[in-house]
């Protein structure tokens, strides 16, 4: 799922400065499993912008924001579009992307837009994959260096790790022990000696 | 004739390597002032790129100005900084110079120098960079165009020594087979883990020359132990240095030993003090050490 969380209110309000009658469009996919889109947060929002005197004109939470077939499909199903001067979109930047392409009106982000992640067991994994475009994660143990490493190194580790943390933050795990480990465990530690060359081809 | 760098790799000699600093900003002669006090004394000069992220003088400017000083150069070269492109160009740039020696590695993350926002390269790793030097050095570009060989270039690499990280040791291997001919390694204080990790790599069969550095005082030594990775300042040592009367002698002395003891362990040493080399030839007589070719 892609990762995204909330924009502070204050940067919304200053993004919205200059706009009255807002639309706002949720997510019900990665954005409403991270209470970032779903439809609580898309009402508290509603509440929030009119508290700060601004209109809402109607909401929706499709199913994802970051598949819209057109504009008038959009205005099809939520006629209420028809009066708005904005539209607010609770999505990764995909989903504001996506509809800012159909839409007649601009579109404004309300989240950040951080990583491909996951959920698993309740956990949000901000951080798995890079979309390097040539998945190759199996021989890794299924744990993406290019995803989770900050230097994207697949030929093993820099000397960067203490005590088996990460270099550039302390409080995650230097993805290569967690590799090593994985690998270990499923008792497949010659995956490692392969040697990746600079296009990302095993040797 | 003083032999090059590469003729006393292949010899029995005990090496001294020395890092030189770039300047932050233009001025050449504090470097060169602080080479020139080693000069007959060190066999190279390792030169520095961005060292800890932070920015300075390139150091392929630097080993140029080296070499017009008749010194020996080992230029430092990161995958943080530049792609691919970058990296290649730099090595043409470099051995048209004169620069016969490289030393590759990943480099610290740019969140941990004094650039934090910069955004990290990273585009090949070190394993990779060996290769596409390996590749240049019989006269091929990454991309298999020529570019006419480079034959004398002597390609080194760093490592880690903490053998409790079976990754460093598998990526070491892979930087060897990559064409790594030589390894400087991370400051060593406690010779008998050093011992243990060069009885572990004997079948790799490459050049080790060990890091050290000068301790100043127990807090500095303390520093390192919790904050530099794969750096173990054994606790005696902390004692004796705060129990000094003066401690940058102590920390002198310390190293001396250290040197002498890794005379019979590796190929050489590899000095990294912090600041200038005023007191580098105090140490290298203490530790026994004399050169003059
Ligand atoms: S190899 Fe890693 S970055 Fe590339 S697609 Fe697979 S998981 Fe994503
Ligand atoms: S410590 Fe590990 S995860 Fe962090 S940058 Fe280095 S290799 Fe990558």
């Amino acid at each position: 799922m892609i990762i995204s969380s909330a924009k502070p209110f204050e940067e919304i309000l200053e993004l919205l400065k200059e706009e009255d009658d807002i639309f706002i469009l949720g997510c019900n996919a990665c954005a409403a499993k991270l209470h970032v889109g779903g439809e609580l947060e898309v009402i508290r929002m509603q509440q929030r912008l009119e508290e700060a005197g601004k209109r809402v004109v109607g909401w929706v939470v499709p199913g994802a924001a970051c598949s819209v077939a057109s504009f008038d499909a959009l205005v099809e199903k939520n006629p209420a579009i028809k009066e708005a001067k904005a539209i607010l979109v609770m999505a990764c930047g995909s989903g504001v992307s996506t509809v800012s392409r159909v839409a007649e009106v601009p579109v404004y982000p309300s989240n950040n837009t951080n990583s491909l992640g996951g959920r698993s067991q309740g956990e949000v994994i901000p951080e798995l994959c890079a979309m390097c475009g040539n998945c190759t994660v199996y021989y890794f143990g299924g744990i993406c260096p290019r995803g989770q490493c900050p230097k994207q190194l697949i030929n093993g580790p820099c000397g960067g790790s203490k005590d088996g943390k990460c270099e550039v933050d302390q409080d995650k795990d230097c993805v290569w022990e967690l590799i090593y480990l994985r690998l270990e465990r499923i008792g497949r530690l010659d995956l490692l000696e392969r040697i990746w060359d600079p296009n990302g081809i095993p040797d | 004739m003083p032999r090059t760098f590469k003729e006393k790799l292949l010899s029995d000699d005990f090496l001294v390597t020395a890092e030189i600093t770039p300047p932050k900003g233009t001025d050449l002669n504090e470097a060169l002032e602080d080479a020139e006090i080693l000069r007959g004394l060190a066999d190279a000069f390792n030169v520095t790129d961005n060292q800890r992220a932070v920015m300075r003088m390139s150091p392929l400017a630097v080993s140029k100005a080296l070499l017009d000083k008749g010194h020996e150069v080992i230029m430092q070269l990161t995958c943080r900084d530049r792609n691919r492109l970058a990296l290649q160009s730099d090595v043409l740039a470099a051995y048209s110079l004169g620069v016969r020696n490289i030393s590759v590695m990943s480099g610290d993350h740019t969140t941990k120098g004094d650039h934090p926002r910069a955004r990290p390269v990273f585009d090949i790793d070190s394993v990779q960079l060996l290769g596409a030097i390996r590749k240049m050095k019989e006269g091929f570009d990454l991309s298999g165009n020529e570019i006419g060989g480079m034959p004398d270039l002597t390609v080194g690499a760093v490592s880690n020594t903490d053998l409790s990280k079976p990754m460093q040791l598998l990526k070491l291997r892979k930087k060897i087979k990559m064409g790594a001919e030589f390894i400087q390694t991370q400051a060593v204080y406690d010779t008998g883990q050093f011992q243990t990790f060069m009885e572990h790599i004997v079948d790799m069969d490459i050049p080790v020359i060990a890091g050290v550095i000068p301790l100043k005082s127990a807090k500095m030594a303390r520093f390192m132990n919790g904050n530099i990775p794969g750096i173990n300042v054994p606790p005696e040592m902390i004692e004796l240095m705060e129990n000094a009367e003066d401690p940058a002698w102590e920390g002198l002395s310390i190293c001396a030993q250290t040197i002498r003891e890794l005379k019979g362990l590796c190929r050489g040493v590899h000095v990294m003090p912090i600041g200038s080399h005023s007191r580098t030839p105090e140490l290298l007589e203490m530790a026994g050490i004399r050169k003059d070719n």
